[in-house]
């Protein structure tokens, strides 16, 4: 079963997302920090990371980065509600999927997460 | 010598007339001035025969100087009586003719036995001509001509009114003293027994009139005769006892103390001395308080009212106080005080108090440029409608009678200039008091401190307004930060909400969606259906709110996040772009110009986007105000758009040649909510405060701005390069 995890400090969004993913067979897990997402990469190895950026104790970037530093290659796609030249093309110099703003479409979140879960 | 009362009052009198003779032919401006000074050259003339004659040891000298003193003589009368028709203004051409010819015929008689028939001594001192056959006509004929222009002098004072009725009432109270005392001259031609004592009263008659021609502002005259009297009274006393004393009681104090008794006329004279200038003062202060009881308590209750007024700051309310203060305690018809307003020109009506109803209009404003203003900018004094009005017809002034018709459109009484330093700041302007009496010395005293201290408070009150409307200015400034920062936690928040509630409406009707298929009953499958169709518009408001927060957004955005290299083309471009949804970009020639490869700008291209974005725009809507206001046929709008390098920063020029902006709005160019755009169509007044935060606090930039109405507008911005 293809792993997600979703980042965000929402409860609401975590647990509405986890349900919805779960509905498709998804084996999801949820962190709603970015030192809780870091612990759960390195332990569960998910497939794919759902990782906000605006974060209060460490922001998505910050996650980003480390996770890079660590040459962590795992797929991660951002989801943010500003839309920010730098922050854009940082990430995507660190390899990310996706970029998506908030807030979201539902579908196309879905096609996009699918599309990346289901390509390996 | 032959030194006697009689001699040193003619000396005296000689000095003084001579004197006035000189001041009044030299200085004198009207006919009456000289007329006036050939009185006081007979007088002279009186002065020296009367002298030379009073020394004179034999009695052919003293006959001969006699008659060059009735040279004078004869002529005073003629020359008051002149005099007098000059100055009421009256036709009196045949009595005129018939005085001088007269004294034509008594100046032929003077050196005849006719007039003087012979001489003796009397009083054992100087030699007195005896009267020969004429000198009783001729000294009638002297009477009636004083008494005539006594009597002409009465009647104009009851016609009269104004600064001429108090100049009257001198000239009537000089005459009596003058003539009284001179008259004693010729009691020893009939008595030989009565000594001309009066002759000293005659200098302070030529004293007394001069002054009053001359002078427009005079004293009350009750206060001029208090003052004298009460100064003879008190020396009187202060003189007479000792010397009643020392000549009267020498008997009587040597019976009672001895050969000591002179002490007491000292001891008494050095007291009296010493504390007489005390009691003067004392009791005319004391009678001068009861005779201007009413002018004294307004005149207090003005200079309370001027130290109380600088504690107003309302301008509209501290000058409604003024006007009011003024005419209710001097009790005056109406009061008026003029603002100086520099953006007109001229000086604006501030306020205005009439007391009972009357057609009169006051003007709303007065010009800088007329005679009135420059007047009291020159002299500084306060123009007094009667002296001006009397002084015009007197000298026949052209300019004072422009003055005196200004004054007139006012309706004023008096105007007392308002300064700070050298600047005019207001005028206050006064009707005429309720009594009718005039505007007295001390009157404009007060006034001009009222005045003075009416501009320090106006200025206070002015500059309070001012420092209110820059705080204000100041304030919503400020609110805006506090908004912007706000409003950039708030929008994550309400992103983040609309977020949430996204997931949930989504995942819901994804649940729904999921399920439909499995049979239900029919109204389940209704309820379900209405919950999927309420989910669906909850999706779409959520999709909505997120746009609305996304513009919110654009504007808060600040720090070094989302820096990059931008390229000032694309930059342009992106911008011109995101212009024509707003505007039509071919209603003006664009010129773009700049070197092929300049450095790139280190900067957040979305937010430098949205500056230009906001030049372009507010560059076409002056062009275009510039095009439909003007009319100007060859007008063709241009906008252009220049970059140099320079150094670590790149110059960027944005010059349009449209309608400008006025000097007076430069300065809150870049103040948040001012805008000078017209109608309701436009100008949230945001966008320049938006463009001077996003250079200058976001990118570390500058930005300035050059303007002058009907010639454009010309923005420099100052961008740094990517090292």
């Amino acid at each position: 079963m293809p792993k997600l995890l979703i980042v965000d400090d929402e409860i609401d969004v975590c647990d509405f997302a986890k349900h919805f993913f779960t509905k498709r067979n998804i084996e999801v897990s949820v962190a709603s920090g970015g030192r809780e997402a870091l612990n759960i990469i390195e332990t569960q190895k998910p497939d794919l990371v759902l990782l906000d950026i605006r974060m209060e104790e460490m922001t998505g970037m910050e996650v980003l980065r480390q996770l890079r530093a660590q040459n962590n290659n795992v797929k991660v796609i951002m989801v943010t509600g500003v839309e920010d030249e730098g922050t854009l093309k940082e990430s995507q110099s660190l390899g990310v999927k996706g970029y998506i703003h908030k807030p979201l479409v539902l579908e196309e979140l879905e096609k996009i997460v699918m599309g990346e879960l289901l390509e390996k | 010598m032959n030194w006697n009362l009689f001699t040193i009052s003619t000396l005296i009198l000689t000095i003084t007339s001579s004197i006035l003779t000189a001041i009044l032919l030299s200085f004198g401006k009207t006919p009456l001035h000289r007329v006036w000074g050939l009185y006081n050259l007979s007088v002279t003339l009186w002065g020296v025969g009367g002298f030379f004659a009073g020394i004179s040891r034999s009695p052919e000298s003293a006959l001969f100087w006699w008659r060059i003193a009735h040279l004078g003589v004869v002529t005073i009368p003629i020359f008051l009586f002149h005099a007098t028709v000059l100055f009421c203004n009256i036709k009196r051409y045949l009595l005129l003719t018939l005085v001088y010819l007269q004294g034509i015929i008594f100046i032929i008689l003077i050196p005849t036995n006719m007039f003087f028939s012979g001489i003796h001594l009397i009083f054992s001192q100087f030699y007195f001509p005896l009267r020969g056959s004429s000198y009783n006509l001729f000294l009638l004929l002297w009477i009636l001509i004083v008494i005539k222009a006594q009597y002409e002098l009465f009647a104009q004072y009851r016609k009269v009114l104004g600064v001429r009725r108090t100049q009257i009432s001198y000239l009537f109270t000089a005459l009596i003293i003058g003539f009284l005392g001179g008259i004693t001259n010729f009691l020893p031609a009939y008595m030989p027994t009565v000594y001309p004592f009066g002759n000293l009263s005659i200098p302070l008659y030529g004293i007394i009139v001069t002054y009053a021609i001359l002078r427009y502002r005079l004293l009350d005259i009750s206060i001029i005769i208090t003052r004298t009297g009460i100064f003879i009274a008190v020396y009187s006393i202060v003189l007479g006892i000792p010397f009643v004393l020392a000549f009267g009681w020498q008997e009587k104090l040597i019976n009672l103390i001895g050969h000591n008794w002179w002490l007491v006329p000292l001891i008494s004279s050095t007291v009296l001395a010493t504390v007489g200038p005390f009691i003067y003062l004392y009791i005319q202060k004391r009678a001068e308080d009861a005779l201007l009881k009413e002018q004294r308590k307004y005149q207090n209750t003005l200079r309370q009212a001027s130290s109380g007024m600088g504690r107003i700051k309302d301008l509209r309310r501290l000058l409604q106080l003024i006007v009011h203060i003024v005419t209710r305690t001097v009790n005056l018809e109406h009061t008026s005080v003029y603002l100086y307003n520099p953006a007109n020109k001229n000086f604006v009506l501030g306020s205005y108090r009439r007391r009972k109803e009357s057609d009169f209009k006051i003007p709303e404003a007065i010009a800088r440029e007329t005679p009135l203003i420059q007047h009291l900018t020159d002299s500084r004094d306060p123009l007094v409608y009667e002296e001006i009005k009397q002084q015009a017809q007197d000298f026949g002034d052209r300019n004072r009678a422009q003055l005196e018709l200004s004054l007139r459109d006012l309706d004023a009484a008096v105007v007392v200039p308002s300064f700070i330093e050298d600047r005019l700041l207001g005028v206050i302007v006064l009707g005429r008091k309720k009594s009718g009496k005039l505007f007295s010395e001390s009157d404009l005293v007060v006034f001009t401190i009222l005045a003075n201290q009416t501009a320090l408070a106006i200025e206070n009150a002015q500059f309070y307004e001012d420092m209110k409307k820059t705080h204000e200015q100041l304030f919503k400034a400020e609110k805006m930060a506090t908004i912007g920062t706000m409003a950039d936690g708030l929008s994550h928040q309400i992103n983040n909400r609309l977020h949430a509630l996204g997931f949930i409406a989504g995942d819901a009707l994804d649940s729904i969606k999921m399920k439909k298929e499995t049979p239900m009953p029919p109204e389940i499958k209704e309820l379900i259906s209405d919950i999927e169709y309420a989910l669906g518009k909850v999706q779409d408001n959520v999709k909505q709110g997120g746009e609305i927060v996304q513009g919110l957004l654009k504007y808060t955005r600040k720090g070094e996040e989302g820096f990059s290299a931008v390229d000032l083309d694309k930059l342009l471009d992106a911008s011109f772009e995101m212009a024509q949804y707003k505007v039509k970009l071919n209603q003006f020639a664009i010129v773009r110009d700049h070197l092929p490869n300049i450095p790139k700008i280190k900067g957040n291209f979305t937010q430098l986007q949205e500056v230009f974005f906001n030049l372009i725009d507010n560059a076409h809507d002056a062009m275009m105000q510039r095009k439909t206001e003007k009319n100007e046929p060859d007008y063709k709008a241009q906008l252009k758009i220049s970059a140099i390098p320079n150094g670590k920063s790149l110059q960027i020029q944005v010059v349009d040649n449209g309608i400008g902006v006025k000097k007076e709005d430069v300065d809150k160019l870049f103040t948040p909510f001012f805008t000078t755009k017209l109608s309701s169509k436009k100008g949230t007044g945001l966008g320049l405060y938006v463009i001077r935060k996003i250079i200058e606090e976001n990118h570390g930039g500058h930005v300035d701005f050059n303007s002058e109405y009907m010639k454009g507008t010309k923005f420099s911005i100052e961008l740094p390069v990517l090292a």
